[in-house]
């Protein structure tokens, strides 16, 4: 079957590789430079769960052909922390218990990282419509929100903002 | 999922891309987007031989006003559209669909104007994976003789849900076709066939180019829709309509062009509900509402089971989302300013 190379810059790094024509950016990831965050739920464009920028914009990994991307950006949910450190978005995630099983968490954060791109400080509106794409089957919604909306201007009334690790030995 | 195989092609320019389809016709498959195409692939609904990407054609993207038409290129993202100030005033009904296309994530950035126009037809029992289909006869659309949305149908049910062309429709546009024979026009509301197999008079080497929207001065548009989901769902009702005031001054409505989506195989332009309108104050509540209920009246016929809702509720739905869209219209300043 016919291969063509392509350029993908993944997390800003640039790879090189000979994809075949039916392969999409979704599976090149995970199977070809095994980035196994993004993840196929659905495979259709419905749940979300492969959602990656490409050239700073959510799209669907699943619904997009490698070829299509060729000469890219593209950042999957391994680009978002800095080594060890995390972005602010993913601890918010944390504080806020935005996490339950946790598969629909990377598109979720890739979502919301193109959204505080747009606009750093999004009312519940703006981060509802923007993960509106994005399927959670657990948390029923309200942490994830409430963590994007903090993420970057922790709220005085919420109590998951201002929780301090203190090192200290929970159990 | 898999993607089926097929090869690939990137012209670099529109004549290369006519080229490959005269080569291929019904086996060329045109990737824009790729969010309604791939999806199908996946499905193996449509096995297209090839793919001709119109990656490199940036210049089907842009939208622009002249002599009188606001022109869209086919390939202009949907995000574009809503973003477009020239559109949200000459066209807002036209935004507003947009904005209901998917979710962000997925259609707005890679989805485009001319590939929501050319959805094809949906139906509940026909959009399903192969495994799934593989249990029954093949339906109508799937190369069968039964129809699972009308009991004993001779014909296939499926049903236009593009919020794009419900909207277009109602905003009486007109699409600009191109091949290697030439260059044709359309108008929107001809250019669907009412077959739900085949929807759109388009021939396998055409190529959708352009879609223009006459600027109509004074004119308003709303749409409005219904859906399971406010996100990633078809709208199972919806509901485009224009409205131009009398050009005598008379603070009253010229003409109006009423169309209801997702209920037919085609956006359905509803002429004899439309005429009604004209000579009706743009405040006339009472009138907006009955031209909701005879939407409805006119609309209900054409309904098949084909969208996961029920039908008497999707039918007396009609009547809402079409006054509800009038209501809007008639509220725009453009149009208070008429009356």
């Amino acid at each position: 079957m016919q291969t063509i190379d392509i350029t993908l810059t993944i997390n800003e790094q640039t790879h090189t590789l000979a994809v075949k024509p039916n392969d999409t950016l979704l599976e090149v990831v995970r199977d070809y430079l095994d980035l196994t965050g993004s993840k196929e739920g659905c495979g259709q464009g419905v749940c979300g769960s492969c959602t990656v920028l490409l050239d700073g914009h959510p799209v669907r990994a699943c619904l997009t052909l490698a070829l299509e991307a060729d000469g890219s950006a593209v950042t999957t949910v391994e680009g978002l922390a800095d080594g060890d450190i995390l972005s602010p978005l993913q601890q918010s995630f944390i504080d806020h218990g935005a996490v339950q099983c946790g598969f629909c968490t990377p598109g979720m954060l890739i979502s919301a990282t193109a959204l505080l791109k747009e606009q750093p400080h999004p009312d519940r509106k703006a981060v509802r419509k923007a993960l509106s794409g994005n399927i959670c089957r657990c948390t029923g919604y309200a942490k994830i929100v409430d963590a994007v909306e903090h993420a970057a201007r922790p709220a005085s009334g919420c109590p998951d903002c201002h929780t301090k690790d203190t090192g200290e030995d929970h159990d | 999922m898999r993607l089926p195989q097929f090869t690939y092609q990137s012209p670099d320019t529109l004549e290369g891309v006519l080229a490959v389809l005269d080569e291929y016709r019904d086996q060329a498959g045109v990737l824009a987007g790729g969010t309604d195409l791939l999806v199908r692939m996946k499905h193996r609904l449509t096995l297209p031989k090839v793919l001709v990407s119109l990656k490199h054609l940036d210049t089907l993207s842009y939208i622009k006003e002249t002599s009188g038409m606001l022109c869209i290129g086919a390939k202009t993202p949907i995000i574009d559209v809503i973003r477009s100030e020239r559109v949200g005033q000459q066209a807002p009904a036209l935004v507003q669909a947009c904005e209901r296309i998917g979710a962000v994530s997925i259609q707005h950035f890679r989805g485009t104007m001319g590939g929501n126009i050319l959805q094809d037809n949906r139906c509940i029992h026909y959009n399903q994976s192969q495994f799934h289909r593989s249990g029954r006869q093949p339906c109508h659309k799937d190369g069968g003789k039964i129809c699972y949305a009308r009991d004993e149908a001779d014909r296939c049910n499926s049903t236009c849900q593009s919020d794009g062309a419900t909207a277009l429709t109602a905003l009486d546009a007109q699409l600009t076709l191109n091949s290697t024979r030439g260059e044709r026009r359309v108008a929107l509301d001809a250019f669907y066939t009412t077959d739900g197999i085949h929807p759109f008079d388009m021939q396998p080497d055409e190529l959708l180019t352009q879609i223009d929207i006459p600027v109509v001065p004074g004119a308003v548009s709303a749409y409005e829709r219904l859906s399971f989901r406010s996100a990633i769902d078809y709208p199972i009702v919806c509901a485009g309509v224009r409205l131009v005031p009398d050009p005598d001054d008379s603070g009253c409505i010229g003409s109006a062009r009423i169309v209801v989506g997702a209920m037919g195989r085609s956006p359905l332009f509803l002429a004899q509900v439309s005429r009604s309108l004209a000579g009706v104050t743009f405040d006339d509540t009472a009138a907006l509402e009955k031209a909701g209920k005879d939407a409805m009246n006119a609309a209900a016929a054409f309904a098949a089971h084909n969208a996961g809702a029920e039908l008497a509720y999707r039918q007396a739905m009609v009547e809402k989302m079409v006054a509800r869209a009038l209501t809007q219209a008639a509220a725009r300043p453009s149009a208070r300013k008429a009356r």
